[in-house]
């Protein structure tokens, strides 16, 4: 083996030691199938990559799930101002490749849907069609109004919320019954015990069967090498969190594990101004998740599909 | 007359002072720029943001440890977008009746009141709570609405004020003899770091959602009884200026960040403004 | 004797005329052009295609769903051979077989080229690595699709070493794979089908008519492709190919062209009736959506090149005259390939699963690494016919060096 890696440090004609990480990071397991050992082996290479590539002291986590806790988010659609803070700071916390170059390089986890709040026009009363015939589609047909999962991803005002939108944030739901974990042919995805789906990054063969099978439009591929600048890397990372990722994966939102695993709040619902993101435990009745199912009307976003995620919607 | 000219020189001269002093609290507006300059340019001077609205409690960007700031401001719009340390300049809430349960020291706030520059001089200056010091103003003998330019000149907001619409007013919320305190049902001074104790009095549904953490924002230790800070009433409304608020979900309107990247093959996003079929 | 079979028929397949050397020459230049491009989209990554995170399947997943039925489309020549005993058929067998190897080639270059980290595909491998078996049904692919290469390759080469040795067929255990090379066809395009109707995210393909018509057109794309094969051997070798095997051929091309025409229209009705939200990926591809058209082009040319196709074949005036049909074959071949590739594949995107109406188009890096890979095939395929077909014609034979020497 270690005859191996010299020959691969000599082939990639890089530093000996480097190269040897990297290549033996092509050999690892799968980290679900992984030895506590193997888990420190792997943890130990890629913080010495990480450090080296990134000019830091980066940190990879592997805490394992809590024992008692099953994460939940509820997300207030009311108070969304559709501000994209949450958006950023998501970026800001989870490495994702931020280049502005290239269309592709830019990766963020949560889009903001912005709905039309839809008008009713006294004109279009007596529209319609057909005409003469007694009418069957009224002229106030296809007026957007509600939840209806079309409109703009790239508004760009001066001022939100603007009078006649309303907005609604999507990521990743966690579902309890994720479509995109049956489909991945290597169970590179799969679901952690706290109910947060995850990525093996190193394990991904970006086949993107996951991205297809994902009713919520969640997952990113990574087109090319990211692109994180040294100063923006955030160097606290989980190995099945943040940690920077290569080309050729997909990503996607993992409720900030590097954080929640440690009783930390999720990068997005500690910036959103206006408090419409909530984050806790769903085992613990006083948690504010578990008030929310117990006191609100909530949804979940395509509930038809059978996904059950953990992530709710809620309305005052 | 000669008299009330001089006081009314007088006031307005004081009334001035403080305004400047008021206006001071507003310095999350060059923060954008600050932001944005602080990108290109070496950061000299410090970088501060503000953090749920523009003029309530801001933070001030400062390395923790190498390369791990307290927080992340946004170049853009000047906004706190990541937070290293979620309890900078916290202090402990206080009593809140149904946080009991809470640990002790569990339960932080930003302080208002040192943001508040005008507070002591509104205690000393004016409201000493002893009496006419001037003739006027007096210490008023009621809750009634009386005009008072003075107050209109500090708090611009004032003068298209609608909270309540109408049927509260001044005394209803800030204590009478002690103005640096607001003031709750039973006539008691309440800290302007306590502002819950305040709201509460009418809005309770708001206030039990807070409470539970359904309504407002807390960061930190997502446990039920982690440690968190709680982000209090003023800090994302303005009770001088609710009628923003009533058309913008409760909130004054803000500039967001920037849109998503176009994907490849796209020039631009005018599509979205077009309705998806012709008809 | 195997050792003399490899060298005869590598001898043999290598020999041609300045024709075959200018074909493989052409063919070769592009496959140089491919590997480049692979190169660079295995350092830079998917950015130099045209493929975002919004539509994910482009080209390379298009013609990888194209060419499996292609594969299945050999069944045509193997199934009348072997169940209804049709002579023509029967001579022609292992040319069908020798496409099929060549379709699966390159349907497994075209997994390749589809994905982000080809460099892990030995994750997939069982043992060593993980195999999501039964649950992924990508994993289901690569099981049927390497086991129908494997069926072929034994069925084919098995049936020319049998030839070339001058031995006898064993059919006590070949017929039994032939029979379950027969059903193994169905399978390799039902499961691609069922790849991409089984994910009620896209509800564009979301519906269980989807294997029936990835076959139907396939049982047309497959054998058209066969028959202009066909065509082209008669023309160049001196192998003759019955009338009446590339008759059965056209008439197969015919029903299923037509079946396939049948269904997309059922499609259209039942989708545009209602006009649920659910259809907005099929009149994103008939009409456009938010005023971005750029796939109805291809949908409205595979409307005409398959309708058009169609109306000719059903007259057997056409269908047997044997200048229109490899016309009528290449239409009917390039409807299907518009109809099943960019026009299945891409409006699956369109809009995103919340709304997101983004367009794709094939990237320069795509194009070429696609040419390049049908260049491959074709180069294979060259070479699998040029050897069948001497072994059949009896110019590959054991000893037949020495024989053709001594004369």
């Amino acid at each position: 083996m270690s005859s191996l890696m010299g020959t691969a440090a000599l082939m990639t004609q890089s530093d000996d030691a480097h190269a040897a990480v990297e290549w033996a990071e092509h050999f690892q397991k799968n980290y679900r199938l992984m030895t506590a050992e193997e888990k420190a082996e792997a943890k130990a290479r890629l913080e010495r990559r990480y450090s080296a590539e990134y000019g830091k002291q980066v940190s990879v986590d592997t805490t394992d799930a809590q024992p008692g806790v099953l994460m939940g988010y509820a997300l207030n659609i009311r108070k969304c101002i559709g501000c994209r803070r949450c958006v950023h700071a998501c970026v800001a916390e989870n490495n994702q490749s931020r280049g502005k170059e290239r269309a592709g390089e830019k990766i963020e986890w949560i889009q903001v849907l912005r709905m039309e709040r839809g008008k009713f026009e006294a004109e279009k009363m007596n529209h319609g069609y057909p005409e003469g015939l007694g009418i069957q589609v009224g002229g106030n047909a296809y007026t957007p109004a509600g939840q209806v999962l079309e409109g703009q991803y790239h508004y760009n005002p001066e001022k939100v919320p603007e009078e006649d939108a309303t907005y609604m944030p999507i990521a990743c739901m966690q579902c309890e019954k994720p479509p995109c974990v049956k489909v991945c042919p290597v169970r590179t995805t799969y679901r952690e015990p706290d109910g947060v789906v995850v990525i093996d990054y190193n394990w991904c063969i970006g086949c993107r069967m996951c991205m297809g099978a994902c009713p919520y439009w969640a997952r990113r591929l990574n087109v090319t090498n990211p692109v994180l600048p040294k100063e923006e890397m955030n160097p606290v990372t989980h190995y099945l969190g943040n940690r920077p990722r290569m080309r050729g994966v997909v990503e996607k939102c993992h409720w900030c594990l590097q954080r929640t695993r440690h009783g930390r709040y999720p990068a997005c619902v500690e910036v959103c101004p206006v408090g419409a993101r909530k984050f806790g435990n769903l085992l613990d009745p006083e948690s504010e998740v578990s008030k929310i199912l117990q006191r609100k009307n909530v949804f979940r976003l395509k509930a038809e599909l059978n996904t059950f995620p953990k992530f709710f919607y809620f309305y005052d | 007359m000669k008299k009330i000219a001089i006081y009314a020189t007088i006031l307005a001269l004081s009334g001035g002072g403080l305004y400047s002093v008021v206006a001071a609290e507003k310095t999350a507006e060059p923060a954008a720029a600050a932001a944005t300059e602080a990108a290109t340019a070496a950061p000299t001077e410090p970088l501060v943001c503000f953090e749920s609205r523009k003029g309530a409690s801001e933070i001030t960007q400062q390395d923790i440890k190498p390369g791990w700031p307290n927080v992340k401001c946004s170049p853009t719009t000047g906004a706190a977008l990541w937070y290293g340390d979620p309890f900078e300049g916290t202090v402990p809430m206080g009593k809140m009746p149904g946080l009991e349960k809470l640990p002790e020291g569990h339960a932080l706030v930003k302080p208002r009141s040192e943001k508040l520059a005008i507070l002591p001089m509104c205690g000393t200056a004016c409201h000493n709570g002893v009496g006419p010091q001037f003739n006027p103003p007096t210490l008023p003998k009621d809750k009634k609405p009386t005009a008072i330019p003075t107050m209109e000149g500090l708090v611009p907001d004032l003068a298209t004020f609608q909270h309540g619409r109408g049927r509260i007013w001044c005394l209803d919320c800030h204590h009478t003899t002690q103005r640096n305190k607001l003031v709750d049902n039973f006539g008691d001074p309440v800290s302007f770091d306590q502002p819950q104790l305040l709201c509460g009095k009418c809005h309770g549904d708001k206030l039990r959602d807070w409470r539970d953490g359904i309504h407002g924002k807390r960061i930190g230790e997502f446990a039920s009884n982690g440690k968190k800070r709680w982000f209090t009433c003023t800090e994302c409304h303005n009770p001088h200026n609710v009628q923003d608020g009533v058309r913008n979900r409760g909130f004054i309107q803000l500039q967001p960040e920037p849109s998503p990247q176009l994907p490849k093959g796209m020039a631009n996003a005018d599509h979205e403004k077009v309705h998806p079929i012709p008809h | 004797m195997l050792t003399s079979f490899l060298t005869d028929y590598t001898r043999y397949v290598l020999k041609g005329g300045t024709k075959f050397y200018a074909w493989m020459g052409t063919l070769s230049v592009f496959i140089l052009g491919m590997l480049y491009v692979y190169y660079l989209q295995n350092t830079d990554g998917l950015i130099v295609t045209g493929m975002t995170s919004q539509i994910h399947d482009g080209l390379y997943f298009a013609n990888l769903v194209f060419l499996v039925g292609v594969a299945a489309g050999a069944v045509t020549i193997v199934f009348p051979a072997y169940v209804y005993h049709h002579e023509g058929m029967h001579k022609v067998t292992v040319l069908g077989e020798m496409l099929a190897i060549a379709a699966v080639i390159m349907v497994m270059m075209f997994v390749f080229a589809h994905m982000g980290r080809p460099d892990r595909l030995w994750h997939m491998i069982p043992i060593i690595g993980i195999y999501n078996f039964p649950h992924s049904m990508l994993g289901w692919d690569v099981l049927v699709l390497n086991g129908y290469l494997i069926l072929n390759l034994i069925c084919g080469f098995y049936y020319l070493w049998v030839k070339y040795t001058g031995g006898k067929v064993n059919n006590k255990w070949f017929l039994p794979v032939v029979y379950v090379s027969i059903i193994w066809a169905f399978s390799i395009h039902t499961v691609t089908a069922f790849l991409i109707s089984t994910l009620p995210a896209r509800p564009m393909w979301f519906h269980s008519m989807m294997p029936i018509r990835f076959i139907v057109t396939a049982f047309a794309a497959g054998p058209a492709l066969i028959i202009l094969a066909f065509m082209i051997i008669r023309k160049n070798t001196r192998f003759w190919i019955d009338d009446s095997a590339i008759n059965l051929l056209s008439t197969i091309v015919t029903y299923c062209l037509g079946i396939a025409i049948f269904l997309t229209m059922s499609e259209v009705v039942v989708e545009l009736y209602a006009r649920t939200e659910h259809a907005n990926g099929l009149y994103y591809l008939m009409f456009g959506l938010h005023g971005l058209t750029k796939l109805v082009p291809w949908f409205w040319s595979s409307v005409i090149l398959m309708v058009g196709s169609f109306l000719f074949l059903i007259f057997p005036k056409f269908r047997k005259n044997y200048k229109v049909l490899p016309i009528l074959c290449a239409t009917t071949f390039a409807g299907i390939w518009i109809e099943k590739g960019m026009g299945l594949v891409v409006p699956g995107f369109i809009p995103s699963p919340i709304g997101e109406v983004t367009e794709y188009y094939p990237s320069f890096v795509e194009w070429l690494l696609t040419l390049g890979i049908w260049a491959f095939g074709f180069f294979i395929l060259t070479i699998l016919l040029k050897g069948a077909i001497g072994i059949l014609l009896g110019e590959i034979k054991y000893g037949g060096a020495k024989a053709v020497a001594a004369k």
